[in-house]
Parts: structure tokens; C-alpha cells; sequence
């Protein structure tokens, strides 16, 4: 690798070699005082002090308008407006801030905020708790001002301490007096020291990306299965493109982000890339896609490249998702919440690896760890089952279906996560129901275990009509897998997938050498062989028996 | 009389052959779980411990993490070690038979393959046992017999936890593990 | 058996052909049956390269072939005939089994009988063009699109001629090698292909 930027250049240049000679100066002189080197190294430390060693051309930290005790995050959102004038409209267009995505295709307005999951269902309701996660302030209800610009947090992607922690009941303010957390546990969290925060402000890492999306549905690795917290310090092995001591991206190195808008979005995703590597200065409606550095083209042999135009490269390259201990879960049942011990009292307990395994309050959920992945047709479009879009419980509802076929240019075969769930839906008006787990108050499903008043306080807030019977349907998400691709070497082999029982036996529409045969022209062609074989040997016998009479006779 | 000679000498060979094809499959077990690969750990290793006998865990190894650490991936494979002194000393008092130590302690293995199931790696102790002479080959049986009881599940109980280092043995670096060695 | 009769038949470039074209064939019959799914013995991967290389080195070889039977005027070998076809058929079905003379006497100038001239001439016309057309376009399926031949074509056709060939291929293969069994002796054929020296009585 050749390093790109001036202040790898100096740790290559100057730095090694130095602390090579050093090394070689210790190694020779074993009794060599601690003092003796600490004058040996002195010169060095100040020769790379003489250069700035922060890449941003601003210290964050010798800013007057940044040295003084913030009491709130709001104050810490006006001192960055003064000079980034146009950060917090720009948050305000993104995702991150209204929690909604237009359907390109319908005009069907989704996003966390209208669809119903099958993790932790909806935020409705539960804003206090969930909007830990949403980049801003005080989001609690649905009086939510999204035109205030000092409501955008700006700190949870910018701060560079790694103390920065957003909690669940405090709609989305950060911790600013020491609290019990959660809640009886006898653990503590500390206060954020805001200026400290404030003035560590940096471009975001995979520890600020991390602290919301590695712990999707309320545990590290939960949701995804391809993001958790080991990718803060991955290894070459869990991820080839962030190895901490190899290429180490970040998230924002394929994410590249402009005025605030982060690319790459799963809700409208490119699913097949095609055309050469991207070249710098050339629009670039994909950055967050293998193909945007690798081409579609990217192997030495024609005939692994000729893949391209059936499979992702995600499918081969990511053999397993959740490679680590951590794992993830593969179903959530809520239908078992609210039951309780044998001794009337909520409980919990863990499975063998110590994740969540049942709970009163939530249910039961199941986990998996280097998880081989289900695949689908994928064309980058997602239909998804917003609140109130009615279903058919007769089957199991598909919160998100992925879109694509065979026949349709624009698909691949993609590797993804299915989670399976039950959940609760309105029997009479057959639609998932909007519930009010989190919070304090009488209608809270964590507070009370009554799913009835959960239920109704839940639709009220979403403003749906509730006609008072629920049940529990089986529901699913599919989730494409593109995080925590593997080194080349690690690649899913051919017989993997060519073979009968490999893992693309579920796909239509393609013929795959070795699973796929045509069943008479197998038939006919055995037949033949067996004829032929059979033929010759009763050809060979008769020769063989006539010439035994012909010596008998003789 | 060279008919016979030779019949004899091809059956020998076809015999041996015979013999080193299926040799493998004879002296491993290999077993499909039920369960997940943490959950047949722990299961396994619990089994372990009510088994009795001066059985106890010595040991939990990641045969994968090494793999890993040098930037290569493989389906997890978690080795399950117990040792049971009532079965070891025998043997390592015995100096004609010390050399037996290497196959101790004895190990389970529980991997995951690639279709996505996970299974159960064992050692047909009481064949092996039985190389030795009668001596190991009574102990290896029993063995075998309290290692057939390891790998019998009862589902109707719940997931006990997975014992991730499990108690140091006294034979090793301290700790008093009852029945260790 | 001094009186016996010895002819040079093959010389060395015919039986280098037919030896390595014969290796060729068991392997691309193995590797593909392989690929195909019939059976596991190297692999996918490795079957699929084994099947592709070999491919290719069965048409250079041919390459040469083709430029050597010209230039020598062995092709006429494979000018088809109908004459004593009949004579032939009634010996395979009758005659050898009542040790009755072959009809057919190899010389340098004939080396095939009458009726392997026709069975070579399915192979030729037929079994070849269906399996070689098939498998080439089944090599070449990353180049369909540039070729415009995408929307004419779909793999699992292509695959499916492909496997009818290797079957014909195969039954072709069983009754070759049995055919070169029934010279005056078991092994007297195969014999002649190695050493290149016909004998007979």
C-alpha cells in the first residue's frame, strides 16, 4: 500500500525507520537505561510534533465559542451552528433526522418512523426510549419540532471521546446527570462532559456510526448480523475492508457522505452495479457499492467475472454473517411476553452464550453466530408494510419483500438475513398493531405486562382504529447482507453453491452446472449407457460361451 | 499352488485396504446436534460434570480462533477437554503405558459445516482402548461408556449457560477442581 | 503361427493421436459427468478446469490432426461406404460367434471396415458437431451478450444438448472399447494400436 496522505507519509518515512534504529539500539544494549531512551526518542516526538497531527484543518479544542460548561446538547447544536451554518437544515433533509424514506417507485412514505418491524415493532408510542438512537433532541412525541435547528445532535456522529452516550428514556439527550442504568441493575453511567465532547470533534469513526447501528433492536449485533460492536476493532478475517491493522475504513470510506446525506441506503439500495471501477471527479450515483472501486470485472479469470451478471459480490464474499461471538438473533416471538415465572414475577434468562433468551417483558428470541446466509433475487427495491397497510394472517406476513426475478437485468442473487418473528396484529381490522412498550406509565407493556392496554395506547398514538382483538402472526424481514466481507481467499467455493443440496437450491431461474439436470434427458442417457454396457456384455458372453463349445467339441 | 499363494496375498491386500479405507470412519464418531453451537457446548459440558466417575472439565478451546488471528476464516470448532483421574492415573502410573498421555485429555469436538448444522466429533475410545491390551482396553470402555452419556440430551431441560474457561485442573496451573487432573 | 502376417498399420503420429485423444476423452467423460453432478471425485472447481483444459488440448490436438490427415491422405480412411456393410453386420451378430472369418481384412491402405466407417461418421457428423457446438458456446457464456447471442440462447439448452452429447459420447466409448476385443485374439487390437504392427493368420 502506498500511503496517500502527508502524515502517513511522515510514519513511514521518518517514524519507522527511527523506531527501527531504536529498536536495534535496544537490542544491542539490553542494560540500556530507561532515561537513555527516552533522549533517543525526545527528538523524534518532536520532529512530528512540529506537524499537525489532526487531519481536519480546525482544532476543535482552541475555540473560544467551545471552552465553556454546556449544560444540554441543544447548546452544544447553537455553538456548531455559528460556524456551520448550514449543517443542521442539511441533517434535517437526511434520514437520520426525520426517519422517513419516499418509495421511489409509489410514493409510499416509509422509514423507521411508518414501518412496523418485526425487532422492537415501532417507535409510536415509544419515542422516549427509541429516539436514543434518532440524531437529535427531545423527540418524544408526535409534537416533535423537526424545523428546530438546534434540536439536530450533532455530537452522537462527531464526537471523538467515545464518552458520548445516549441512553433509552431520555428522548435522545445524552446522559447529563449520573443515572442508574438499566434501570435496578446497581450499574451506573456517568455524566457527559459536554466541553470534552464539544472540543474532540472529528470526521465519524465505526465507534460513532456503531453506537446506534451495531445495536439495532436493543442488543450489540441484534438486528443485522453483519454489523456489531467487534467491527470497532476488526481483524483481516471479519472484515477485509476495515481490518483495523490493514485497510482500516471506516464506515463513511464506502458511505461517502455530502452535505449531511449519507449513501448507500438499504431502503434503495443498487443491487447490481455494473460498468468499470469509478473514477475520481465522475458523478457518482453509487460510492457505497463493491463495483464503485472493483468493477464488475474484478477477477482474473473470465469465467468468475462472467458471475457478475447473476450474483453480488456480497454472495460469495460474505461466506457467513455474525462472525464472531456475538451473533445475532434469527427470530423474536413476542407471543410468549407477558408470561411470567412459576412464581408470578416477571423473568429473564439468558441461552448458553450468555445473549437474551427470554424475558417477560419481550418474549423470546433465538441466536446465531457465523450464520450461512439465505439468498434471494434482489433488484435494490424493497416493498415494505407500513402501519396500517393490511395483511393476511393466514400466512406469514412479509414486513419487507425484496423485489427481483431471474428474468429481470437489474437483479442479483444476494445473500441475506431472514428474521422470523410473531408479533401482534388487530384480528378484525387485520393489520400489525402499533404497541406501547417502553415507559413508566400504567398502558406500558414493560411496566404492566397487559398487552390489551399496551395495544391501545399504541394505535391511539399511531391513530389507527384498534377493534380491541389481537392475536399473534408470524411475521418475517428480509435484510441484505453486504458488512463484514472476507478476505479473497475466504470466498464461498464453487461446489458450495454448484452441488444438489448447496446453498442456492432455493433459486429459480438460472441453470447452475451440478444442481441443475434435465430429468429425461438424464433418464434417456443413463438408459442408453446401461443398454450399451449391457450389450456388449451379453455380446462378449455369447463369444466367450461359444468358443468353450467350440473346444468341447473338438 | 502359486493360484493359492496369490489368492492369498490379493485377499491380504484387499483386506488392508479394506481395512485403511474404513479405519477412519471406525475410530471417529461424528454426531448431529440438535442444538447451536454454544448450546451443545454447554449441554455437553454439564453432561460432563453430572457424569460422575472423577469426571471434570479441564478445558474449552477455539480451534478457530488462531485461524482467525492470522486473517483467515473457518466455521466455528470448539473442543470440549475432560479428564477423569479415576481412568487417568491407571494409566500414567503404569510406565510402559505413560506414553498413552498424549491422547489425554480427552476431547470432544463441536463444529459447525456448511450446512449451517452442527455436530459432534468423538473418539471411538473403546477401539482404540482395546490397541493397548486389556488393561487400557477395560478402562477405555469405560470411558466410552460415560462419553456415550455426555452426548445424550434432554431438551425438555432449558440451555445451561456455556462454561467458557473452565476450572483450571490441578494438574496444571493451580485451582482445585474437584477430581480434576 | 511363423507364417504369421505382420502389417504396419498405425504409425507413431496416428497412435500418439489416438493414445492422447483417448486420455482426452476418458478425462473430459469423467470431469464432465462431474460437473454435471452425476458424482463427486475432484471437485467442482477442479473438474471444471480439468474438463475446460482439457477442452482445449483435445482441439489443438485436432488442430493437428486435421493438418496431418490432409497432408498424408489418411481422410480417405473415413470416406463412408455401404459396400459389405451387410457382410459386416452379419458377422458382429452371427459369424463371430461361429468363429467364421471377418470379412474384413486390415491393410495400410484400409484400415477401417465398412461398418466403422459409418460408426465414425455418426461420430463425426453428428455426435462432435452436437457436442464440440454445444460446449463452446457453454465455455464462451460470458461472451453471449457481446455476441448477441443472449436472447436466443439460455444455458440450461446449451447444458442440456451438451449432456445429451456426453451420453452419446459414452455409449460410443463403452462400444469402441468392447469392438477392440474381438480381433483374432482379445488383446490383439490394442495391441496393434501401441506397437503400431498388425499380425494376422
Amino acid at each position: 500500500m502506498l500511503p496517500n496522505h502527508p502524515s502517513e507519509m511522515l510514519t513511514t518515512r521518518f517514524v519507522l525507520p527511527m523506531l527501527a534504529a531504536i529498536g536495534l539500539l535496544a537490542a544491542s544494549n539490553s542494560f540500556a537505561a530507561n532515561a537513555k531512551l527516552e533522549t533517543i526518542i525526545s527528538p523524534a516526538q518532536a520532529a512530528t510534533a512540529d506537524r499537525p497531527t489532526i487531519k481536519s484543518t480546525a482544532d476543535h479544542s482552541k475555540f473560544k465559542l467551545l471552552d465553556r460548561d454546556f449544560k444540554t446538547g441543544p447548546e452544544v447544536t447553537k455553538a456548531c451552528l455559528t460556524c456551520h451554518t448550514e449543517a443542521a437544515k442539511q441533517v434535517q433533509h437526511t434520514k437520520h433526522w426525520t426517519w422517513e424514506s419516499t418509495d421511489p417507485k409509489t410514493g409510499k412514505v416509509r422509514g423507521k418512523k411508518n414501518i412496523i418491524n418485526n425487532y422492537c415493532t415501532s417507535p409510536v408510542s415509544n419515542e422516549n426510549d427509541c429516539m436514543a438512537c434518532h440524531a437529535g433532541y427531545g423527540w418524544k412525541d408526535e409534537k416533535f419540532d423537526f424545523k428546530a435547528e438546534q434540536n439536530v445532535d450533532c455530537l452522537i456522529c462527531h464526537d471523538q471521546t467515545g464518552t458520548y452516550r445516549k441512553l433509552p428514556g431520555f428522548a435522545g439527550h445524552p446522559v447529563y446527570k449520573r443515572v442508574e442504568f438499566p434501570h435496578g441493575s446497581g450499574k451506573f453511567v456517568e455524566a457527559v462532559d459536554l466541553k470534552k465532547v464539544a472540543q474532540s470533534i472529528g470526521m465519524p469513526t465505526r465507534s460513532n456510526c456503531g453506537s446506534c447501528h451495531f445495536f439495532g433492536a436493543g442488543g450489540n449485533g441484534a438486528k443485522h448480523g453483519d454489523l456489531d460492536s467487534s467491527l470497532k476493532h476488526p481483524g483481516k478475517y471479519l472484515d477485509v475492508h476495515m481490518d483495523e491493522k490493514g485497510l482500516d475504513f471506516s464506515c463513511t470510506t464506502c458511505h461517502v457522505t455530502s452535505h449531511h446525506e449519507v449513501s448507500g441506503s438499504r431502503y434503495d439500495a443498487a443491487a447490481a452495479v455494473k460498468g468499470p471501477a469509478h473514477i475520481r471527479g465522475k458523478k457518482d450515483e453509487t460510492p457505497a457499492s463493491c463495483q464503485s472501486c472493483h468493477s464488475n470485472k474484478p477477477h482474473h479469470e473470465a469465467m468468475l467475472n462472467q458471475h457478475t451478471e447473476k450474483l453480488a459480490c456480497q454472495t460469495c464474499h460474505i461466506p457467513e454473517y455474525a462472525r464472531n461471538q456475538i451473533g445475532t438473533e434469527s427470530s423474536w416471538d413476542w407471543s410468549l411476553a407477558t408470561t411470567m415465572g412459576l412464581d408470578g414475577k416477571p423473568m429473564a434468562y439468558k441461552d448458553s452464550a450468555g445473549r437474551r433468551s427470554f424475558d417477560s417483558k419481550k418474549g423470546k428470541w433465538e441466536w446465531d453466530s457465523y450464520v450461512i446466509p439465505e439468498y434471494r433475487w434482489y433488484n435494490g427495491y424493497s416493498d415494505y408494510k407500513v402501519i396500517g397497510d393490511k395483511i393476511d394472517p393466514s400466512q406469514t406476513v412479509h414486513i419487507n419483500e425484496v423485489g427481483g426475478s431471474a428474468n429481470d437485468p437489474d437483479s442479483r442473487i444476494w445473500p441475506v438475513k431472514v428474521h422470523r418473528g410473531k408479533q401482534p396484529y388487530d384480528k378484525v381490522n387485520n393489520y400489525l398493531t402499533v404497541q406501547h412498550t417502553a415507559g413508566e406509565d400504567h398502558t406500558a407493556l414493560w411496566h404492566n405486562y397487559d398487552w390489551q392496554k399496551a395495544i391501545a395506547a399504541g394505535m391511539k398514538a399511531a391513530k389507527l382504529p384498534y377493534s380491541g382483538e389481537f392475536g399473534f402472526v408470524d411475521t418475517a424481514m428480509t435484510w441484505p447482507i453486504t458488512h463484514m466481507v472476507a478476505p479473497k481467499h475466504d470466498a464461498v467455493d464453487c461446489a458450495q453453491c454448484h452441488s444438489k443440496n448447496g446453498r442456492l437450491q432455493g433459486i429459480e431461474g438460472v441453470y447452475m452446472p451440478s444442481r441443475d439436470s434435465n430429468r429425461w434427458i438424464d433418464m434417456i442417457g443413463w438408459t442408453l449407457v446401461v443398454l450399451s454396457l449391457f450389450g456388449v456384455l451379453m455380446h462378449g458372453a455369447l463369444r466367450l460361451y461359444s468358443s468353450k463349445m467350440k473346444g468341447q467339441h473338438k | 499352488m502359486l493360484k493359492v499363494v496369490s489368492g492369498i496375498f490379493v485377499g491380504a491386500v484387499v483386506a488392508a485396504l479394506l481395512i485403511y479405507n474404513l479405519a477412519a470412519g471406525i475410530m471417529f464418531r461424528e454426531v448431529p446436534s440438535q442444538f447451536g453451537m454454544e448450546e451443545t457446548i454447554a449441554r455437553i459440558q454439564h453432561n460432563v460434570l453430572k457424569a460422575g466417575n472423577g469426571w471434570a472439565l479441564s478445558g474449552l478451546r477455539n480451534a478457530a480462533k488462531p485461524i482467525e488471528m492470522s486473517g483467515g476464516n473457518v466455521l466455528p470448532v470448539m473442543m470440549i477437554e475432560a479428564c477423569s483421574t479415576n481412568y487417568s492415573a491407571p494409566i500414567l502410573k503404569d510406565d510402559s503405558l505413560r506414553f498413552l498421555s498424549n491422547l489425554m485429555p480427552c476431547k470432544i469436538s463441536v463444529y459447525k459445516k456448511h450446512d449451517g448444522k452442527v455436530y459432534i466429533g468423538l473418539m471411538n475410545a473403546q477401539l482404540i482402548g482395546g490397541l493397548f491390551g486389556s488393561k487400557v482396553g477395560d478402562i477405555m470402555s469405560q470411558v466410552a461408556a460415560d462419553q456415550a452419556k455426555f452426548i445424550q440430551f434432554d431438551a425438555s431441560q432449558p440451555a445451561p449457560a456455556m462454561i467458557k474457561n473452565a476450572p483450571a485442573a490441578s494438574g496444571g496451573s493451580g485451582g482445585a477442581a474437584d477430581g480434576g487432573c | 503361427m511363423s507364417s504369421v502376417n505382420r502389417v504396419y498399420l498405425y504409425n507413431r503420429y496416428e497412435r500418439f493421436w489416438h493414445w492422447s485423444q483417448a486420455l482426452l476423452v476418458i478425462s473430459m467423460l469423467i470431469t464432465g459427468f462431474e460437473v454435471h453432478g452425476s458424482f463427486t471425485l475432484f471437485g467442482f472447481e477442479q473438474a471444471v478446469n480439468l474438463h475446460t483444459l482439457s477442452a482445449w488440448s483435445l482441439l489443438t490436438l485436432w488442430a493437428f490432426t486435421i493438418f496431418w490427415q490432409f497432408t498424408t491422405g489418411e481422410w480417405k480412411q473415413y470416406i463412408p461406404t455401404l459396400k459389405k456393410v451387410d457382410a459386416m453386420v452379419r458377422y458382429y451378430v452371427f459369424g463371430i460367434f461361429n468363429h467364421a472369418p471377418n470379412p474384413f481384412q486390415k491393410t495400410a491402405e484400409k484400415k477401417h471396415n465398412p461398418l466403422q466407417r459409418l460408426a465414425y461418421l455418426a461420430l463425426l457428423s453428428m455426435i462432435s458437431p452436437i457436442i464440440w457446438g454445444s460446449g463452446l458456446l457453454y465455455l464462451f457464456y460470458s461472451s453471449w451478450a457481446s455476441l448477441g447471442l443472449d436472447s436466443y440462447l439460455s444455458l440450461g439448452v446449451v447444458a442440456v444438448i451438451h449432456t445429451a452429447g456426453a451420453f452419446m459420447m459414452l455409449a460410443f466409448f463403452i462400444a469402441h472399447v468392447y469392438l477392440t476385443t474381438t480381433g483374432h485374439t482379445p488383446t490383439a487390437h490394442i495391441k496393434t494400436m501401441i506397437t503400431g504392427w498388425e499380425e494376422t493368420d
